[in-house]
């Protein structure tokens, strides 16, 4: 629902908070290992192509970089599916997501809050698709044989690789515009109330 | 809030950014260390579920106009060794009730299947190759395994080592190939005898293949880069 003045926001459930915190740390971890992987054979440029310092990369080496993407991908993948079947449970994904009355306020509103709330809840929506698609990309890639019909989607492997690589410009752009539009909400108390472990207080 | 806290102004303070590189290089360091019990770990779990989907229907193919020969990078760890091919014999033992040894001219008269897939390497790049050879499963009916049989091991001529399932070797696109891209099968690619399947990524695939050892269990060396930290079933 939309935020009206003087309505502050309440404290999130914990299960929510919580699946919040480990896509964050799992989906930057899968992130830095991946681009380990990436530097045994950029997707640019092959072997002589540009290559990610190692600050950025997670296990040390190729078979490293391995066991950290393909043990992080569980608890990725299995952290989005128990929060799909959350938000249809509880009924959440009806006033979850951006809708029509945000679209109608990012265009008629003449309240900057009502705006910029709209826009939040239009630029948070987008990581679902991103996610979907990080998992789609990478499955087509991890065992292209066994789901064949999936990593055909995709055409041939160079897209595939280039695909599942976008997913990262992409969740970084979207944590720099995320993380702005939210703490810029009611003084940050939105953005406490998805990460703050500690209590349920505001 | 203080409007002089780098939050409000939106700037980082070199304080907040050695953090974070300090922070930074801590995970990284972890991310090195730990790597080992991860994979020990999580490989288990990845491997039965490679095991639980895999299926014994061939994959679709390519046609053979799609064949990517630019797109092969020839990897080895010893490079290529010399063969004598007038001396060349295919040992198959182990839990077999019909132990073999064949020339490469009894190999090449057996039904020989072509098959063009993608060969995909661990390191991430991929390639469409035809390949042509005897499938591993009508070699396997010729020495004919025991019911003991679980596992299979390929040893190659330069000294690298590989195991396998059963399920995967008896595979009908699994091959060992002694033609490549519509020609006989290039010494560095692996000539004589090679194996090639789309179901195993390219470390799986040895090369210049001499010995072929069924076994009831998987011995403590498991393959080459197996050895060195690579996952066991590399499947695809």
């Amino acid at each position: 629902m939309a935020a009206t003045a003087g309505k502050l926001p309440k404290a999130q459930p914990t299960i929510v908070r919580l699946f919040h915190w480990i896509n964050i740390i799992s989906l930057f971890g899968t992130i830095a290992s991946g681009l380990q992987i990436y530097n045994a054979n950029p997707v640019f440029g092959g072997r002589e192509g540009i290559h990610i310092p190692w600050l950025f990369t997670l296990g040390g080496w190729l078979a490293g970089g391995r066991n950290w993407h393909f043990a992080l991908m569980w608890i990725y993948g299995l952290n989005l599916l128990a929060y799909g079947i959350y938000i249809f449970w509880t009924k959440r994904w009806r006033d979850r997501f951006v809708d029509d009355r945000d679209l109608k306020a990012l265009q008629a509103s003449s309240n900057p809050k009502r705006k910029a709330y709209a826009w939040h809840r239009l630029v948070y929506t987008s990581i679902i698709p991103i996610l979907l698609l990080a998992i789609a990309s990478g499955l087509s890639m991890y065992q292209p044989v066994q789901f064949y019909w999936l990593s055909t989607l995709f055409g041939d492997w160079q897209t595939l690789r280039t695909v599942h690589f976008m997913t990262v410009p992409l969740v970084l752009l979207y944590t720099l515009v995320h993380s702005t539009l939210a703490l810029g909400i009611g003084d940050g108390k939105i953005a406490t109330s998805f990460l703050n472990l500690k209590s349920s207080d505001r | 809030m203080n409007e002089e806290t780098p939050a409000a102004t939106g700037r980082i303070s070199r304080r907040q950014l050695l953090q974070w590189a300090g922070a930074g290089l801590l995970v990284n360091a972890a991310g090195t260390l730990l790597y080992d019990p991860i994979g020990r770990l999580s490989m288990p779990v990845n491997e039965a579920f490679q095991s639980l989907i895999l299926s014994s229907k061939p994959t679709p193919e390519f046609p053979i106009s799609a064949i990517e020969p630019d797109r092969s990078i020839v990897n080895s760890f010893r490079g290529t060794p010399a063969i004598d091919l007038a001396n060349f014999k295919l040992n198959i033992t182990g839990e077999v009730t019909n132990p073999l040894s064949l020339k490469m001219t009894e190999i090449q008269q057996m039904p020989v299947t072509s098959m063009t897939i993608r060969q995909v390497c661990v390191e991430g790049w991929a390639a469409i190759v035809q390949w042509g050879g005897v499938r591993l499963q009508d070699l396997l009916v010729l020495a004919q395994p025991r019911s003991s049989a679980k596992y299979v091991y390929f040893k190659s001529a330069d000294g690298y080592y590989e195991s396998w399932d059963l399920a995967s070797v008896v595979h009908p696109q699994t091959l060992l190939a002694y033609q490549m891209n519509g020609r006989d099968l290039p010494a560095e690619n692996g000539a004589p005898l090679r194996l090639a399947s789309p179901i195993k990524l390219g470390y799986k695939q040895s090369k210049w293949v001499t010995e072929i050892v069924v076994t009831s269990q998987l011995l403590p060396k498991r393959g080459y880069w197996e050895d060195l930290g690579y996952e066991w079933f590399g499947g695809l």
